[in-house]
């Protein structure tokens, strides 16, 4: 299937649901706890389930007295209640073509590309998490971000001399001011650390199969 | 406002500071000629073109005497065909590590960036863009080279030669920490045997099976077409049969090795099979020089003594004639008016369109008949009459005179 359109496949507070079978890149959002991004390339939506396979869940998980970032592959499935799931959105092709395009990392080896899934950052007043000054003026691979009500997946960030994220070569999801989903590519964005729920640099251990 | 005889005397003064406008008579492969072709062979540079764009794969010999514009013809292909691949390479300067020359001069032409591009091209084929959960690129080198491996080694006997290739060309674009010496070696840069060993190769372009191996990968993946222009080729002749009668005096190879092994004689065979071997490289067009139908024979036999399944691709060969006498008068005034914007005085060929100052009709028609119109014999006429006005001290009018009783007019 190609897509010239972002569609949004499910959006729980618009009441969308579109039943199908859909494959591509494809953004769910969960409404849990620890506010996880699910990324995949496939969903199937029915009346009374949606079911994504082999997909990559990223997010914070409490351990204990400390929340750690975490992704995880598994097959997800949500049957009857989908009060869990917030969006599903399929990203078109013309956007993925963009951000391939964008990516430039593997020429360029000064890239820090993390074994294993870290937190960079995460804004909460009892679990804080801020690693931004450690790694001012690094480029890091892979980082999923969450801001607000938008996700963020780029191919790198870099923490300018403030110590603020500026992540390049982004594919952006989020809600407008009449709460309706889009979905962009954006060459560069620069964000304020204040706004920022999480930042997660995914390993490369998690990636590979 | 300047009167005509003050332009004329004009144009005289500056070509006796020492300017010729005719410096060369000898076209080179390396020094690009920018005067275009005259009218009389745009039919015949009009045939090569329609052959080229019509098939795949040829080879196409060209016929012309000493001087009648072989190599000149190169440059106005080059210029017709600028949205092609055409290389050039003189027989005389490839007899050793042929592949590798043609393969340096190739990428010469290409340029760096279209080299880029293909590399990158094959790597996404064989999986290397392939986005995990949807979105990410991880690309897992093993994996891409096993595919490109798999999807090559079927256009390629020897799989050792090609596994390095494919090695090489996925470092080049998926492995960051070696991707300089990757590009040194797809740019043929000898390299050391350190640089080899990080690449875990025993051999750089020199060899020529990796060089022919890259070769058939980039010119079969290029969106441009791809021709060789082999100059000189009948130079292999004299190799293959030496003339006894002109080498009594002096020492031959044959002496030491006798006429079946001598090394030019093997040389040449080699540079024959390489040619022949480059057939096999889908959408190569070869188009080979010679000065005489007698030569075109003899290739033709040996190659038929070898194999005559390879005259498969030959064509008929293309006559290049020698000027004919209008052609005299167009190529002055080409080379006249290129000369007046290298100096930046047009206003002389405009204020004269019809003139053939300082020469005139008379002496052009004269430089043809006695050079039988043969364009380097002409430009070596036109060159000696010059260097005469430039630097004789002599009146114009009293070397046109005697010029025009050389050439009994």
């Amino acid at each position: 299937m190609t897509n010239n359109d972002n569609l949004v496949l499910f959006d729980n507070i618009k009441n969308i649901r579109k039943n199908g079978e859909y494959s591509g890149s494809i953004i769910s959002k969960c409404k849990n706890e620890s506010k996880s991004v699910i990324f995949s390339d496939n969903i199937t939506i029915s009346e009374d389930k949606i079911v994504i396979s082999q997909g990559l869940m990223v997010g914070f998980d409490k351990n204990g007295d400390k929340k750690i970032a975490f992704s995880e592959k598994s097959d997800f499935s949500w049957i009857d209640d989908f009060s869990s799931i917030e969006y599903s959105v399929i990203i078109s092709d013309d956007i993925m073509n963009q951000y391939d395009e964008g990516q430039f990392s593997d020429a360029f080896p000064y890239t820090i590309n993390l074994l294993h899934t870290a937190g960079l950052y995460f804004n909460d007043y009892k679990y804080n998490i801020d690693h931004l000054d450690f790694f001012k003026g690094e480029i890091l691979k892979n980082p999923v971000a969450v801001i607000f009500n938008g996700i963020c997946v780029a191919d790198r960030v870099v923490i300018d001399h403030r110590g603020d994220p500026v992540f390049y070569d982004c594919l952006i999801v989020g809600r407008d001011q009449n709460e309706e989903l889009a979905a962009s590519y954006e060459p560069l964005v620069n964000v304020d650390d204040k706004v920022v729920e999480y930042i997660i640099i995914l390993g490369i251990e998690s990636l590979k199969e | 406002m300047l009167l005509y005889e003050n332009r004329k005397q004009k144009f005289l003064n500056i070509l006796r500071l020492g300017l010729n406008p005719f410096k060369k008579f000898v076209s080179t492969g390396e020094i690009k000629e920018d005067l275009g072709i005259i009218r009389s062979r745009e039919h015949f540079l009009e045939s090569i073109v329609e052959l080229i764009e019509s098939n795949k794969n040829f080879i196409l010999p060209i016929i012309g005497g000493v001087g009648a514009g072989k190599t000149h013809c190169f440059w106005a292909l080059k210029e017709k065909l600028y949205y092609y691949n055409l290389v050039y390479l003189s027989l005389e300067n490839v007899y050793r590590k042929f592949y590798y020359k043609f393969y340096s001069k190739y990428i010469e032409e290409m340029g760096v960036k279209v080299l880029r591009n293909i590399t990158s091209q094959l790597c996404n084929e064989w999986g290397a863009l392939e986005r995990k959960f949807g979105f990410f690129h991880v690309a897992d080198i093993k994996k891409v080279k096993w595919k490109g491996f798999l999807e090559l080694s079927k256009d390629f006997e020897d799989i050792t030669i090609l596994k390095d290739v494919v090695n090489v060309i996925t470092t080049h674009q998926l492995d960051p920490y070696k991707k300089i010496e990757a590009e040194n070696w797809l740019l043929g840069e000898l390299m050391d045997y350190k640089a080899l060993s990080r690449l875990k190769l025993l051999s750089d372009l020199k060899k020529k099976d990796y060089a022919y191996t890259m070769l058939k990968i980039l010119i079969e993946k290029s969106k441009l077409g791809s021709v060789l222009y082999l100059d000189e080729f009948d130079t292999i002749i004299p190799m293959i049969h030496p003339d006894k009668s002109q080498t009594s005096q002096i020492y031959d190879p044959s002496w030491f090795y006798g006429d079946d092994t001598n090394p030019d004689r093997l040389t040449a065979n080699k540079i024959i099979d390489r040619i022949l071997n480059l057939q096999n490289i889908k959408g190569l067009k070869i188009i080979l020089t010679m000065k005489s139908i007698e030569s075109f024979v003899e290739i033709k036999k040996l190659i038929q003594e070898k194999n005559p399944d390879l005259l498969y691709n030959f064509r008929e060969p293309l006559i290049l004639p020698n000027f004919i006498e209008k052609d005299v008068f167009q190529f002055y005034k080409k080379s006249l008016k290129s000369f007046a914007k290298d100096i930046n005085y047009i206003d002389f060929i405009e204020a004269f369109p019809d003139s053939y100052f300082p020469l005139n009709e008379k002496i052009l028609k004269g430089i043809f008949t006695k050079a039988r119109g043969n364009p380097r014999q002409i430009t070596k006429y036109l060159l000696k009459i010059f260097n005469e006005i430039i630097f004789s001290g002599k009146k114009l009018e009293k070397i046109i005179i005697e010029y025009e009783n050389e050439f009994n007019l």
